[in-house]
């Protein structure tokens, strides 16, 4: 197929590349084509134009083998996600355990659950979105209590640090209420302010 | 006294009692449970089938017994007026089977709320 | 998606929560936060993993081991790209490594003995046949892994050069090099056909 023998020229594609009749690499010729550069000869060498019609052929059949993938909208993720899991679950990462009640009564609740139940009370404040949530025992010997540090998004145009208490409120009437775990410190850091959508605790538009 | 007990009798009986306690939904399911449900499919979810004595680990020791309990909680109720309800039902069950003993040392854990 | 919702993911109660959080969340152990994750990206990665590797039962292993390596691996995930990307990447790597580990099949030298079809229809109408398509799947098989990988993510996805070489670990010329042997082994094998 190759009449040229000279080396290619084009570094881009590297060794093996062949050059047409005309002398221009392959390479060349069908990069330029699908950068949409203009270039006179291919217009008018039968030799480029004849290596753009194999690769617009090529085209063709890709657009062809394009419609037979199904697209993702038919894809139901319910019975994969249910697998996927399953294995998870056998592979969790609960964090460690963190004191309930008073010091030493030897009664815990696994980080990663006291986490997600801190979590959605600072998200009951309008339009805050909780992140990151790291407890850990307070420092000092048994105090029984747990210091707790959480990322949340906030609505912009709140009012920052009246925001953050009202937080810090939330998480801390849970953390006694729901859990019975001892707060000694909570540190709120907002990582990042978000446009809050009208009506935004309701969810997905009425 | 406890040692004529059989262990693993006593263990299914401590399951038992631990699952009565209100707020409770379930104890911890073992890795058995989970790799049932890992390759039998969505049919077995949690519940499905106690394993035994999943979540209860009961050590002898000089003192008396030593009682390791993780629940799955419901959220419905105070996490830890629910492991207070474990300790003292663990304590008051093992109490009754040898009296005059020391009381169990009983821990627990939460290790789900549902 | 809709009817796609299951007991699995729990509901994303309070509008929709973004990657970037729950990533977090799921990487502090939160596997509800996966599950959510998981249901949100398996279509795409899904599609993705069946143009790479043709078929979408081993596709469907591909993307669920995928996930699987995810979860393992996102105490250690720093973010730098988002969870979509990131799972691209992951699910891209692990197509390679199934079409890596398949028996190679016939050279395409091969292609060029492949007898005539009996075709009357005229040729700009035969690019757009069915046959085409067929000889075009076949030819896929004949490339390397990387230039098929290469190939199905410039053409198929429409992805750019720079983000395939991201994707795929090499240099983006290493990439135009591949996608070029790729495109010329396919012309090759339609061209033979016709």
């Amino acid at each position: 197929m190759t009449t040229h023998t000279d080396p290619p020229d084009d570094a881009r594609v590297h060794g093996d590349d062949e050059h047409l009749p005309c002398g221009r690499p392959l390479s060349r010729v069908w990069d330029d084509w699908e950068r949409r550069t203009e270039d006179p000869h291919r217009t008018g060498c039968p030799h480029c134009r004849r290596a753009v019609r194999e690769l617009d052929e090529l085209e063709t059949a890709v657009r062809g083998l394009r419609e037979e993938f199904p697209g993702t909208d038919a894809y139901d993720a319910g019975p994969l996600t249910r697998r996927v899991m399953d294995l998870v679950r056998l592979e969790l990462r609960p964090g460690r355990p963190l004191p309930l009640g008073e010091p030493a009564e030897d009664l815990w609740i696994m980080e990663a659950v006291a986490a997600r139940a801190l979590r959605e009370a600072a998200e009951t404040v309008d339009g805050v979105r909780a992140g990151s949530c790291r407890l850990a025992p307070a420092d000092g010997p048994d105090t029984g209590a747990v210091e707790l540090r959480l990322d949340i998004h906030a609505p912009a145009g709140a009012g920052l640090p009246e925001l953050a208490e009202r937080v810090r409120r939330r998480v801390r009437e849970t953390a006694d209420r729901h859990l019975g775990m001892v707060i000694a410190a909570v540190d709120i850091r907002v990582t990042d302010l978000v446009d809050a959508p009208a009506g935004d605790q309701e969810g997905r538009t009425a | 006294m406890t040692a004529h007990i059989a262990h693993d009798t006593l263990v299914e009986d401590v399951a038992g009692v631990v699952e009565g306690v209100p707020g409770v939904a379930f104890l911890k399911p073992g890795l058995a449970a989970r790799l049932r449900s890992a390759w039998s499919g969505p049919a077995a979810g949690p519940g499905a089938g106690r394993p035994p004595a999943a979540g209860i680990r009961l050590t002898p020791g000089p003192e008396g017994w030593h009682v390791d309990v993780q629940v799955v909680a419901s959220r419905r109720d105070r996490t830890v007026d629910v492991t207070r309800a474990v300790r003292d039902a663990v304590q008051a069950h093992l109490a009754a089977l040898s009296p005059g003993g020391p009381p169990a040392r009983v821990t627990v854990t939460v290790t789900g709320l549902v | 998606m809709a009817g796609a919702r299951t007991p699995t993911a729990p509901p994303d109660v309070g509008g929709v929560t973004d990657d970037a959080l729950l990533t977090v969340r799921a990487a502090e152990g939160d596997e509800d936060a996966f599950a959510v994750l998981v249901q949100r990206h398996a279509p795409a990665l899904i599609r993705l993993a069946t143009r790479l590797l043709g078929t979408p039962a081993e596709a469907e292993d591909a993307v669920q081991e995928a996930f699987l390596s995810a979860w393992r691996r996102l105490p250690e995930f720093q973010g730098r790209a988002s969870f979509g990307t990131w799972m691209y990447r992951i699910v891209t790597n692990r197509c390679l490594n199934v079409l890596r580990a398949r028996r190679p099949v016939a050279p395409l030298e091969a292609a060029g003995e492949v007898p005539a079809a009996e075709h009357t229809t005229s040729p700009e109408r035969l690019a757009e046949s069915r046959d085409a398509v067929r000889e075009l799947r076949e030819a896929l098989d004949r490339l390397s892994a990387e230039q098929r990988t290469c190939w199905v993510l410039r053409e198929l996805d429409g992805r750019s050069y720079e983000f395939i070489a991201d994707a795929v670990g090499l240099s983006q010329e290493a990439v135009r090099a591949r996608v070029f042997r790729a495109r010329r082994c396919l012309t090759r094998a339609l061209g033979a056909w016709r």
